[in-house]
């Protein structure tokens, strides 16, 4: 069953057609790609899946429930995660923090109980803890975990910004740009974050511009240009594909 | 360390009429009278700085609060002839529903059109506590509002335990998991709602929480003067909480109170050089400002570094 269903969605901006009725589907455990020249929709995509954006026609299915019209928060909470094209992390809180705040709606919310710290919910913050520090060992930043998230590099905070994501163990990730500004050591970690991901079997979108890492990790790519789904298939043929050629070098 | 001097803090403040009594016994009820001030305002400032400092919401509103629950106060125990604690509890409520219902429609404006919704929410109240005169007597006032407790020393512990509750609060709400989700909402609030946190429920909770703080310390204030005027809910209230909170450190427990003893105590104790006091007190205001945008407790923080 298709984990993700995207049905002829569509998004304007003052008549200007971003997304143009894309179809796109993504079946569970699947590594897909999404590419393009700039302006081709793909970030418009992705924040009118995850509920920044309202699409103007077209539904989105997600685990077979609609969530075309359902807010961010409703969204993130049923198992799709997301990060985002410019670097985001709460800049105040610490490195730990950061990732705590990530799990903690996934556990409980009540507010009294947030307030007195009643026993249940000590015990699901040490086991958030426990989580936080293994997922920040995992991306290398276990010693930062008590520096503020704003005095990391770039690098980094793109780093923990993949492993708040990860925090509340997503049934899908949507990953806008992770290896974007980066530098060629940190962009292989990332590749490898990625298809250790794939591996345990968790559903991966991925938007990037860096061809080497999209070529080789990507079990499917689909090309997008001005908001049309142009061609949609194995890295090999999409690299040889004319339509692609075209779009992104010209005629 | 940081133990010890919480509880040194704690001992000078419950045994400050003493102290003043030792120290100065010539200006015994004047002091005493300051300190009571000063703690209302620090009781005040910190449920203001739950909103500002904490979802980051720059909330003009509080003299509305404020004013509802002094009014509340005294139109209670005046005409309704309630007990003390049942009026202030019924100022507590009301406040907070009423920051509830602006809030709905409030919430829906960002950043500066919120703090410019949020300060004709403050000056439509005030116009109506003026107007309103069947039930607020208007810039007559209400007057002869009871006292629950006669001495200024039994005064300033009534005070300061409130503020000892509003403190409490103040810190559960401020950490672990309700001061995060409120964190995150302020420093970014995409980001928060791709972590499953609804932003407008945290922003709500703290405006709501807030408010009604606010109109329990204006049902103190008001029981305590025993007069309540629409004056006292203007926009200079909103001056007051402003300075207090950014220039002693928003978002800071230290930093509000420390704000709060100053720019309560100082303009009173300047009023020994009166030509020269609102000199100073601007000087002051302008030197902290250039020299700790952050606020006085940024300034401390800088100098431990």
């Amino acid at each position: 069953m298709a984990l993700l269903e995207i049905r002829g969605l569509v998004k304007r901006f003052l008549g200007v057609t971003a997304v143009g009725g894309v179809d796109l589907t993504v079946a569970a455990g699947e590594l897909v790609s999404l590419i393009g020249p700039n302006g081709s929709g793909k970030t418009t995509l992705f924040n009118c899946v995850t509920g920044y954006l309202g699409a103007d026609d077209g539904r989105v299915l997600f685990r077979g429930a609609d969530i075309t019209r359902a807010a961010p928060h409703r969204i993130a909470r049923l198992g799709l995660g997301r990060t985002f094209q410019h670097v985001s992390v709460f800049g105040r809180l610490s490195a730990l923090e950061n990732l705590l705040v990530f799990v903690q709606q996934h556990q409980e919310e009540n507010l009294l109980a947030r307030l007195v710290r009643t026993p249940r919910v000590r015990r699901l913050e040490a086991e958030a803890v426990a989580r936080a520090r293994t997922l920040l060992d995992l991306v290398g930043l276990g010693a930062k975990a008590e520096a503020p998230a704003g005095s990391l590099s770039y690098g980094q905070r793109k780093l923990l910004a993949f492993a708040a994501a990860l925090m509340p163990d997503p049934e899908l990730i949507l990953l806008d740009e992770p290896a974007a500004a980066v530098n060629p050591t940190m962009i292989n970690q990332m590749k490898d974050h990625i298809l250790a991901l794939h591996r345990q079997g968790k559903t991966v979108v991925l938007v990037e511009h860096n061809m080497d890492v999209v070529m080789d990790i990507s079990q499917r790519v689909v090309v997008l240009d001005h908001g049309q789904k142009i061609a949609e298939g194995p890295p090999a043929a999409i690299r040889r594909d004319p339509g692609v050629i075209e779009a992104y070098f010209g005629r | 360390m940081r133990v010890l001097v919480r509880v040194a803090v704690a001992g000078v403040a419950v045994a400050a009429p003493w102290i003043v009594a030792a120290i100065a016994p010539g200006q015994q009820r004047y002091i005493v009278h300051v300190l009571i001030f000063t703690a209302l305002f620090a009781a005040l400032a910190l449920s203001y700085d739950l909103i500002v400092g904490h979802v980051g919401a720059l909330s003009l509103a509080h003299p509305a609060f404020f004013g509802v629950g002094a009014y509340t106060a005294a139109i209670a125990s005046t005409r309704g002839g309630w007990p003390f604690l049942a009026d202030v509890a019924g100022a507590v409520a009301l406040a907070g529903l009423v920051a509830a219902l602006a809030g709905i429609p409030l919430f829906r404006l960002t950043e500066h059109a919120f703090a410019v919704g949020t300060l004709g929410f403050a000056l439509v109240a005030w116009i109506v506590a003026t107007n309103w005169v069947d039930v607020t007597r208007g810039p007559l006032c209400i007057t002869g509002i009871p006292k629950p407790v006669t001495t200024l020393p039994a005064w300033y512990w009534l005070a300061l335990t409130a503020l000892g509750l509003v403190l409490l609060l103040y810190r559960g709400m401020t950490t672990f998991r309700l001061g995060r989700a409120m964190h995150a909402v302020r420093d970014n609030e995409p980001l928060a709602a791709a972590a499953g946190i609804d932003p407008l429920r945290y922003r709500m909770l703290a405006f709501v929480v807030g408010g009604a703080l606010a109109g329990g310390v204006g049902a103190l204030y008001a029981h305590y003067l025993s007069v309540f005027c629409p004056e006292e809910m203007t926009v200079a209230l909103t001056v007051n909480m402003l300075v207090i909170v950014f220039l002693g450190g928003v978002g800071t427990l230290r930093g509000v109170l420390v704000g709060a003893v100053l720019f309560t105590a100082l303009p009173e104790i300047l009023r020994l050089a009166p030509t020269w006091r609102l000199v100073i007190y601007g000087l002051l205001l302008l030197v902290i400002v250039i020299r700790s945008p952050e606020g006085l407790s940024g300034l401390v923080r800088g100098r431990a570094r």
